[in-house]
């Protein structure tokens, strides 16, 4: 070998040294300078957390009768997916679960990443299941799986209460606020919609339990590492009566059907409040018409479809004005203001002028003090008063009475406050001054007045105790799985109504007298033995003469001398107070005072 | 006929240091395969066991014949390379990548073969015109036509690694065989100058291999991922490593190619710094030894023979682990001797029973 060629091989030697020394370094630089940071990603590589989702506490009515349940449902999916999937499965799949082959095909290709994840297809029934289950020794990675289903065994009935579950995200806040009480949303989780299902989303959902798997690169399962097993969510227990709530349901419902057989066509919804007046506890909150929860998901389109708006709770969200049933207001602040007094008597002549105009009553009743003024509804009366007291006091007596604010209901969403008729109101919302002929109409729950049938029952309610504004509530008691009390709810005075002990007992007496047997409100109740406390009003929405029925209210407790429920039902333009909502009451009051009424009542 | 004058100067340490990175090779082509959840575990092993016994007999084979047949037969063993990678060409016909002639029972990658025909062909031509390397420029200019063919053929499959490894094997040999370095700076700036219209050439998906190693954020999904892949599983190994057959990295398969141009990837997991760099040690004793035959080597075309080879090995390794690591682009040059891949063990094998022949016959008179 020549000198050159071993001097160049010794250079070449060195190149080669300098290099190996390159990745000698490079191999010390990542396997021992960076391993801890190597070996963490390495392990996330290797874990996957998959969620156990835990299941969804339940809601009791007041008997204990279970209102929300978790039954077994099947829930169809795919394991173990290779690369390719078998052809006949596919077939058999779509044409079982009426699903396009394409739309199975999207699934699992969305899981690709995820494979240790079952590709969940659809949830079916037990006949679906069946013909599956027969057929799954041919069938490719097929799993069925009991799933638990949320169900709704009273369906329609206190759907609005309920609410449902779906898919739909929430909103930023509410995803903030259920971070604060430990539930960390996540995108496809089923949640609460409306009702006590949303507003106690974070207390019926429990916490997801996490099984840690051992993925490889094709995210199929390779070990099942350490679970944690999930905590069942906490169960509701409610002061609703599902039976009461049941019968204000169909009671509506027929009292609607009535209406409309009679034809008239506007009579399409309706709703009844049933209020303990000793607690605050609803009894029964109805709005006709409902929806069932159970199928929502298929009856969605539908259902937004439908012009009456089944899935809003009108008991809440609904503002109606009230017609006389505001009357006892405008007694109440006349009296409270010194503007009449127990003995003032008012000459009704059928037509009363004042401040400019012309008002009309119904009938022309003589002479009448208070009492007789709220038993025949005369409307002379209450002009009087009304322009005696001023349209301030009213607007005033009118909140506090629980009219025109919201109750407090915490328990489920969607309550709107409504309307006061005032001085403010008519400025800001129509940029007019306020006239003092209004005033006269305002009196007799006319003009902007516009109440919720929650605020009626409540405004009822603080007639029958005197003045005790009780925060309205449907969950009294809350319990973990396990049986273990962790909220039991007290009854809770939100205000004590501004006034006189004496007020409220001639406004009772004249309630009294507007529902005995010989008046007309007090029709339905003829027979009925125990003594109730009530008023009708019928609340014009349109023009005289233009053909569309008024709005039929009526406000009523009972017992009258230790009263224990308030009961408020409004009938869209169910005609009058009497005819179209006191049968309603009626049914609901023979309902709860069944034990009183003997057999006779019972079916 | 074989005797014991001839046994004596057998090189039986690089024999052993052979057979060691054979046998290193098939225990990681065993840990890499095993998971993959075939019927046979053993499957990738028993095949490259085949081709390790294929190799033995190869060296005892080309050790019986003098190398320096192999000086006059290089025109014919040139031309029968080139047939055979022209043969690729013409059979893959319509295929995106042709890399392989089938044979039924066996598949044969000419690409593999080319590099030892290709330090055979230069090794003859240089030794011949050693003495007018240094001073006369076209001496040495007839080398850069009989690389350029085969180079072309195997970019054409396309191949980029081994186009490459063909270069560097040249661009060794001129050097060690005494060309004026002058001559070969200016060589080098010609063909920069032509890089832009090589790189016209190149398959998208080798210049996005090649840019993804310039910027791995720019593939993130594919090679970028790859590579982040390889080295959590080497990072992750440590010193000690996670332990033979418990790589996670491994046995989940998230290293690709793991038992082809990733076991090294493997190897770092599972074996730490200390399995690692042996195998890096390993190697460098073995290309020494080469070298250091060469140095012994009674005739100039003997020595390049052995430069060439050790030059060929030592690229192959600085390239395949420098990918592994993220300081070489992705060019899927297999690891000498550890990859699966029957072709490439057999060449080295090949490569290395010349190395040995040239020992043997290293001295001209034997007594």
């Amino acid at each position: 070998m020549s000198k050159l060629m071993f001097k160049r091989l010794r250079i070449l030697l060195i190149i080669m040294v300098c290099f190996f020394v390159v990745l000698g370094a490079r191999l010390a630089y990542l396997q021992v300078y960076q391993h801890e940071y190597y070996m963490f990603r390495a392990e996330e590589n290797r874990l996957t957390k998959m969620p156990i989702p835990a299941s969804r506490g339940k809601v009791f009515d007041q008997q204990e009768k279970e209102l929300i349940s978790n039954r077994p449902g099947f829930g169809i999916f795919l394991v173990e997916l290779e690369e390719d999937y078998d052809r006949e499965t596919l077939k058999f799949l779509s044409e079982q679960l009426e699903l396009d082959t394409e739309e199975i095909k999207r699934k699992i290709h969305e899981n690709r990443y995820t494979r240790y994840r079952p590709v969940h297809l659809k949830n079916v029934d037990y006949e679906t299941m069946a013909k599956i289950a027969e057929h799954q020794w041919k069938l490719q990675g097929v799993n069925i799986e009991v799933q638990p289903l949320r169900h709704y065994p009273f369906n329609e009935v206190g759907a609005h209460i309920m609410g449902f579950l779906s898919k739909a995200p929430p909103s930023d806040s509410s995803k903030e606020q259920w971070k604060n009480d430990g539930y960390d949303y996540r995108q496809g989780d089923l949640i609460g919609q409306g009702g006590l299902e949303k507003a106690w989303e974070s207390t019926l959902r429990g916490e997801d339990g996490e099984q840690l798997i051992e993925t490889n690169v094709l995210g199929q399962a390779i070990n099942y590492l350490d679970r944690r097993e999930p905590v069942p969510g906490d169960n509701l227990y409610l002061t609703l009566d599902i039976e009461m709530q049941r019968i204000a349901m169909e009671s509506l419902e027929n009292q609607i059907k009535k209406l409309q057989n009679d034809g008239n066509r506007y009579a399409q919804r309706g709703t009844a409040v049933v209020i303990d007046t000793q607690t605050g506890g609803i009894l029964a909150l109805a709005s006709y018409p409902s929806y069932d929860p159970n199928t929502v998901k298929e009856d969605y389109k539908d259902l937004q479809k439908d012009p009456r708006h089944p899935m809003v709770n009108f008991a809440l969200s609904g503002t109606y004005p009230i017609g006389s049933s505001y009357k006892m207001v405008t007694g109440a602040a006349a009296l409270e203001t010194g503007s009449i007094s127990e003995r003032t008597v008012y000459n009704c002549a059928g037509t009363y002028s004042a401040v400019g105009d012309t008002r009309s009553c119904l009938g022309v009743h003589g002479n009448l003090n208070i009492y007789r003024a709220l038993a025949v509804s005369c409307n002379i009366f209450f002009y009087r008063a009304g322009l005696q007291t001023g349209i301030d006091n009213l607007a005033y007596y009118t909140r506090e009475m629980g009219l025109g604010k919201q109750t407090g209901l915490q328990d489920i969403t969607g309550e709107v406050s409504g309307v006061v008729a005032s001085r403010e109101y008519k400025e800001e919302r129509h940029g007019e001054r306020w006239y003092q002929a209004e005033t006269m109409s305002a009196a007799i729950g006319q003009t902007f007045h516009r109440f919720t049938p929650l605020q009626l029952a409540v405004y009822t309610s603080i007639i029958a105790n005197a003045g005790k504004h009780y925060r309205p509530f449907l969950v009294e008691k809350v319990e973990t799985h396990e049986g273990e009390i962790i909220k039991e709810v007290e009854p809770e005075i939100v205000n004590h109504a501004d006034f006189s002990q004496r007020t409220f007992r001639i406004i009772q007496e004249g309630m009294r007298q507007a529902t005995a047997p010989e008046r007309f409100a007090g029709r339905e109740f003829r027979d009925f033995p125990i003594e109730i406390a009530g008023k009708t009003g019928t609340a014009q929405v349109a023009r005289r003469g233009s053909g569309i029925p008024p709005h039929g209210v009526f406000v009523s407790y009972a017992p009258y001398d230790d009263p224990e429920i308030a009961v408020a039902v409004l009938l869209e333009h169910g005609e009058s107070g009497a005819s179209g909502s006191s049968p309603v009451a009626r049914e609901i009051k023979d309902y709860y005072f069944r034990e009183e009424l003997g057999d006779n009542s019972g079916d | 006929m074989i005797n014991t004058r001839l046994l004596k100067n057998f090189d039986f340490l690089l024999l052993f240091l052979t057979l060691a990175l054979a046998v290193y090779g098939l225990v990681m082509i065993y840990s890499a395969t095993h998971v993959m959840g075939l019927a046979d575990p053993f499957f990738y092993v028993k095949r490259q066991a085949m081709w390790l016994g294929a190799g033995m007999g190869g060296i005892i084979l080309v050790s019986l014949i003098d190398y320096q047949n192999f000086s006059n037969w290089a025109r014919y063993i040139y031309l029968i390379g080139l047939a055979m990678l022209g043969a690729v060409l013409i059979l893959g016909e319509g295929t995106e990548v042709q890399r392989w002639i089938h044979l039924g029972f066996i598949d044969i990658q000419p690409s593999e073969y080319a590099k030892l025909v290709l330090i055979i062909i230069l090794a003859r031509v240089l030794s011949e015109r050693e003495k007018h390397l240094g001073e006369n420029f076209f001496a040495f200019l007839p080398t850069l036509l009989f690389t350029a063919v085969p180079m072309i053929l195997v970019f054409m499959q396309p191949d980029l690694g081994t186009a490459m490894v063909f270069i560097v094997i040249l661009f060794g040999l001129l050097y060690v065989a005494g060309v004026n370095w002058k001559y070969i700076m200016g060589i080098i700036g010609v063909g920069a100058a032509f890089a832009p219209f090589a790189w016209a050439q190149l398959a998208v998906y080798q210049q996005m291999r090649l840019l993804s190693f310039l910027n791995p954020e720019l593939d993130p999904m594919q090679s970028g991922y790859q590579l982040m892949q390889s080295k959590t599983a080497i990072g992750s190994g440590g010193v000690i490593g996670k332990g033979l057959f418990d790589g996670t990295q491994v046995s989940l398969q998230y290293i690709p190619e793991q038992h082809t141009d990733f076991i090294f990837s493997v190897l770092g997991e599972e074996l730490g710094i200390i399995g690692s760099a042996g195998l890096l040690l390993l190697f460098f004793l073995l290309i020494y030894r080469i070298l250091w035959i060469g140095t012994q080597s009674k005739d100039t075309f003997g020595s390049l023979i052995c430069c060439g080879v050790a030059i060929m090995i030592a690229f192959h390794v600085l390239v395949n682990v420098g990918m592994t690591m993220g300081i070489m682009p992705i060019t899927g040059l297999p690891l000498p001797f550890i990859s699966y891949g029957g072709n490439s063990l057999l060449v080295n094998f090949l490569a290395v029973g010349l190395v040995i022949n040239v020992g043997i016959r290293r001295q001209k008179i034997q007594f």
